[in-house]
């Protein structure tokens, strides 16, 4: 019988302290803790409303029965990899032990077990699988509903039971981007729609996701249990900028949400020497709280705003401090000069457009570019200034500001930063 | 055996008797140097071009997903471009299932199956060659984009970037207007044909070339694995060959299959893709399973526990495999029954699936367990399958799963199951099957060393991932802000993943040293249980000097326990074979080449049809459409000529001393 060549341990005292070293070395310079947190801002463990809680409290099932398996199988493998090395070379080389090929009753009785732990998972699946479907019979009569519309790179939602007046007299739904406000406390049934490709519509606190397939008609239904900021994101690949397809809901108690509503069905705000006199009417639409807020290391929301985010959205839904009327006015003229008003809608305003985000609220927005950055006046000016940094291939820049000319790309107009100041004080005025 | 022959009709006589044949070319009987090589029809040479080739792809594959994890190292990070990470991050899947695994897993049907079974090559050898110079072409054609990077005037519009699954409508022309996708469509289609071939090459090899007393529950696992996997791909490859058609139609025919606005269902191409892409997951992982179960037994000196349940459950496998493709479609808007019954089907296959842990488990119980490196990456493939297959039951739980689904959980699962599992299988294989077929051993210290340095970065990388995904973290994502608590697993998960790529580049530099400076070994360095082991390392041009016979199920074992009866049944084989004028050998043919590279032209300009020929900025032709049939008629002439040049073929006589002798005066 041919032998195999035993080997002694092959490694040293010393390679195995260097590699301990390095094993070191590398855990010490990431904060270890924070490897494994799920305290983020997109966690799926806290859930702040019923689909989640009930889709998180399934995924424990699965990881109790599956953590009890690997525990099982892992010993059982471990003490035989234990139990039956050989430890020396005629240890290697003792008789082969008997030639055993299965025992009928062991496989059998393991696959059984394994049925059994199976049908553990199943039950609950099978309820959870009905009710994060749809809303609830008994809470239907609640629901309310609102369209979600996938666009590159962006979010449109739209209220299809809020009608607002056009200024030709006709009526609409109220169409908002990027931030969804709902009130809590409400089942919201959320219609997925998309206008190009395949999105994926994200509120991990809230729901699990639900793709918008194009010709299909989708939907979701979250409720948030309280008041509160919650993050979400596209989660299909959907093209160059999927990884900044972010957007925002926002949970208001009904009184303000009613309030909330109220001022969005508002033509947009025109801001005039006369107004910005009148300090009373500047708080009288919005009473919320006043926050200080300070720029911070992520694009998106500052330290501050994310410390307490639904504070600090509210004060977002203030009229600035300081506004300058003949700079604002500037800018609702260069809005118009620079084609925006070919895209944008700004109800009441000269913007008609309906391929960009309708804008006639977009200063009360806390972030802009879908999630990507926080709406500071520097970020603002920053996104104007050059969306193609931000948000690679967006259509702002390819067919806004550059305009196709055969095979190629060429500039449609450009802006100086002046221009940009007045346009970021207009689009920060409407509030 | 004299009657044996008889039956089979095999004389060795009767093939020079029939031929008729015209060759354009004289036939290359050249046994070494390139065009030994372009030309071999010999199963261990094609077998050595596909895995040198795969390892190649799967080195690309992984500086690939190195410059992603770069990129993702720390937030808002800018040292790739949104658009270079798709490409990056397409081209790492891509490459890694179709040009690395894939393959990989080929070269050891190739290498493997016909020595598992008795034969002296696979059924149709030079229909082999074919698949494999399609794969290359294949592989041409998914890469040639990155051309664009250096070269502006190839505008192909980079390399691939819609995702290795290629949703549509994101693929149509209006969302990807440039070649890359055109490109994709005609790389995955080419690679296709080239698995479908190979798969009826192998499925016809296992069942008609088997050795005399090779019953079908006789034959390795390995093997076993092999012929399921080959039934999958002929199966499967269809729907996405089909799917393929239609978007290739979409871009260029004006077709409204998944085209939005003509009324097209983008759905339809989800079902499509994952009626194959599902079935392709065991397509990855049944040959990994079927060398792990040849490499259990050897090292822990005992049989296979279980062989018919070990047998039986990877058949089930392929089964089930084929009804629970919907389980990566479940936030597709299903509805609820639909939903139901996919996620019921997917908890059904994980039963066969433990079946397969239990009984390699069974295998290791009571035995001695041997600490090779080979059987380091095998028992670290149990360790780690079952980590990724446990994940794989978390994502069955249909409504969990709508919160992982296409988040960096996902990711975490599945490089459980195809780094860990997969390619830990694969290592282990390389390494185990690497003397046989260089004849030099791969040292211990260096093998051992770099399994630690794999297993450690491995788990480093992607065990934070399932902490990511589980906090929201989505996939194919470019970058991500820095107040989502995503900052530290990332960082940690680029470590670990610059670590796993320092662990692969010391396994393969090791295997290259091994090569030219490993030290020399026998027929059978590991005491091991299948039939190759009973040829030399490295193996003979025709395997083996008499057919064998095979008496029991671990045939070689069977073997050395009872030499003389062999060695007096070998005896009379040879006498036998020499008889009938010798052991008939295939020759060598250029048209599998010349078939591909008539292909590859084809496909080359099929991809770019409404496009002009321009040459030295000057437009040539009007379209590629000339060009593309000048490729695919010099693909036809060449499978003409290939038929009519008839399989040739010459003998080899051994003498008593086992000196062998070619003749090849009786034809030609």
């Amino acid at each position: 019988m041919t032998r195999i060549r035993f080997d002694h341990r092959p490694f040293s005292r010393a390679t195995r302290a260097l590699v301990a070293g390095l094993g070191l070395v590398l855990l010490s310079s990431c904060k270890l803790a924070d490897v494994f947190s799920l305290s983020g801002n997109q966690s799926t463990m806290l859930t702040a409303g019923p689909v989640a809680k009930a889709q998180w409290d399934l995924f424990m099932v699965t990881v109790y029965v599956c953590t009890f398996i690997f525990i099982v199988v892992g010993a059982i493998l471990a003490y035989a990899q234990i139990k039956f090395r050989a430890r020396s070379e005629s240890d290697e080389h003792a008789e082969p032990p008997p030639e055993a090929h299965g025992n009928p009753l062991v496989e059998i009785g393991l696959i059984a077990a394994s049925v059994a732990l199976l049908v553990i998972i199943a039950i609950p699946t099978l309820r959870d699988i009905w009710y994060t479907h749809d809303v609830p019979e008994d809470e239907k009569g609640n629901a309310m509903e609102v369209v979600a519309t996938g666009n590159q790179w962006w979010f449109k939602f739209e209220y299809p039971s809020e009608l607002v007046k056009l200024p030709n007299g006709g009526e609409a739904p109220l169409v908002t981007g990027n931030e969804l406000v709902v009130p809590a406390g409400i089942p919201v049934r959320v219609q997925l729609r998309t206008i190009d490709v395949i999105h994926s519509f994200w509120i991990p606190k809230l729901a699990g996701k639900v793709d918008m397939m194009p010709n299909r008609a989708n939907f979701l239904w979250f409720k948030a249990d309280k008041p509160g900021y919650f993050y979400g994101q596209c989660a299909e690949f959907c093209g160059e900028s999927h990884a900044i397809m972010r957007f925002r809901v926002i949970a208001l108690s009904p009184r303000d949400y009613a309030q909330w509503l109220e001022n969005q069905k508002a033509p947009a705000r025109t801001v005039t020497p006369a107004l910005l006199a009148d300090a009373v009417d500047r708080s009288a639409r919005v009473q919320f709280a006043a926050m200080k807020r300070n720029p911070g290391e992520a694009l998106s929301a500052s330290p501050a705003f994310d410390a307490d985010p639904l504070n600090a959205w509210r004060e977002m839904q203030h009229p600035d401090v300081g506004e300058n009327a003949q700079l604002i006015a500037t800018g609702r003229q260069l809005f118009a000069a620079k084609t925006c008003v070919s895209c944008h809608n700004i109800r009441g305003h000269e913007g008609v457009g309906i391929s960009g985000p309708d804008l006639t609220r977009v200063g009360a927005r806390s972030t802009i570019a879908a999630g990507v950055l926080e709406n500071t006046h520097e970020r603002m000016h920053a996104w104007i200034k050059n969306p193609n940094h931000f948000k690679p291939g967006n259509k702002m820049w390819f067919g806004g500001y550059n305009v196709k000319d055969g095979d190629n790309w060429k500039p449609n107009f450009t802006m100086n930063d002046q221009e940009i100041d007045a346009l970021v004080a207009y689009l920060h005025s409407l509030k | 055996m004299a009657e044996v022959i008889a039956q089979s009709g095999f004389t060795g006589k009767q093939t020079a008797q029939r031929a008729t044949t015209f060759a354009l070319f004289p036939r290359p009987t050249a046994k070494t140097g390139l065009v030994s090589w372009l030309t071999t029809v010999d199963h261990k040479k094609i077998g050595m071009l596909y895995g040198g080739f795969a390892i190649l792809f799967f080195l690309i594959g992984g500086i690939e997903a190195l410059m992603i994890r770069t990129q993702l190292m720390v937030p808002n990070n800018r040292f790739i471009s949104a658009q270079l990470y798709s490409e990056l991050f397409t081209m790492h899947g891509t490459t890694m299932i179709f040009l690395a695994v894939m393959p990989l897993n080929a070269a050891f049907f190739n290498l493997l199956i016909p020595i598992q079974v008795g034969a002296r090559d696979v059924a149709f050898p030079r229909l082999n060659s074919f698949s494999l110079w399609v794969w290359v072409v294949g592989a041409i054609l998914l890469n040639v984009g990155w051309i664009s990077h250096f070269v502006p005037s190839w505008n192909f519009g980079g390399a691939p970037d819609v995702g290795w699954f290629g949703y549509a409508p994101l693929t149509s022309k209006s969302f990807t207007p440039d070649l890359s996708t055109d490109f994709w469509v005609l790389g995955i289609q080419v690679l296709g044909i080239s698995s479908i071939v190979a798969s009826l090459n192998f499925i016809v090899t296992i069942i008609n070339l088997r050795a005399p007393g090779l019953t079908m529950m006789r034959l390795p696992v390995f093997t076993w694995m092999a012929l399921v996997t080959s039934f999958l791909l002929v199966l499967a490859l269809p729907a996405i060959a089909i799917a393929l058609v239609m978007v290739m139609f979409d871009r260029n025919f004006g077709t409204n299959f998944f085209e939005v606005s003509g009324g097209g269902q983008p759905i339809l191409w989800q079902h499509l893709f994952w009626v194959f892409g599902h079935p392709e997951v065991y397509i990855l992982i049944l040959p990994p399973m079927g060398y792990v179960s040849e490499i259990l037994p050897t090292f822990a000196r005992k049989p296979l526990f279980g062989y018919p349940i070990v047998v039986f459950s990877g058949v089930a496998i392929g089964f089930i495999g084929f009804g629970v493709w919907s389980h990566h479609m479940f936030t597709t808007g299903l509805g609820t029954v639909a939903t139901a019954a996919f996620a019921l089907a997917t908890m059904a296959i994980a039963v066969p699936t433990g079946v397969k842990v239990f009984n390699w488990i069974g295998t290791l119980w009571g035995g001695r367990i041997v600490t090779r490196v080979p059987m380091m990456f095998a028992l670290g493939f149990i360790w780690m399958f079952m980590m990724g297959g446990l994940s794989g039951i978390m994502h069955s739980a249909a409504p969990a799963d709508a919160q992982q689904q296409d988040s960096y959980f996902v990711i975490a699962h599945f490089h459980y199951v195809l780094i860990g599992g997969a390619t830990f299988a694969l290592l282990a294989a390389i390494h185990f099957w690497f003397p046989k077929f260089f004849g030099r051993m791969v040292p211990e210290f260096w093998g051992k060393l770099s399994f630690w340095i794999i297993f450690v970065g491995f788990n480093a990388t992607f065990f934070p991932m399932h902490f990511l995904g589980l906090n929201g973290m989505p996939r194919r994502t470019w970058t991500y802000d820095s107040n989502m608590g995503w900052n530290e697993g990332n960082l940690f998960a680029t470590y670990g993943a610059y670590l796993l790529g320092l662990g692969m580049f010391t396994y393969f530099a090791v295997l290259v040293w091994s090569y030219f400076k490993g030290e020399k070994c026998g027929n059978d360095p590991w005491d091991a249980r299948t039939l190759e082991w009973s040829i030399p390392s490295p193996p003979p041009e025709h395997n083996f000097a008499a057919i064998p016979t095979v008496h029991a199920r671990d045939a070689w074992w069977y073997e050395k326990t009872h030499k003389e009866e062999i060695a007096q049944e070998k005896a009379a084989h040879i006498k036998a074979e020499e008889s009938h004028g010798g052991i008939h050998m295939p020759d060598q043919s250029w048209y599998p080449l010349f078939a591909a590279i008539g292909l590859l032209v084809g496909a080359y300009n099929l991809a770019q049809l409404h496009y002009p020929v321009t040459m030295f900025g000057q437009q040539v032709l009007a379209s590629h459409l000339p060009l593309a049939i000048t490729g695919l008629g010099l693909m036809v002439a060449a499978c003409y000529l290939w038929a009519l040049e008839g399989p040739g073929g010459y003998h080899l006589h051994i003498d008593a001393e086992g000196k062998v002798t070619e003749s090849r005066d009786d034809h030609h």
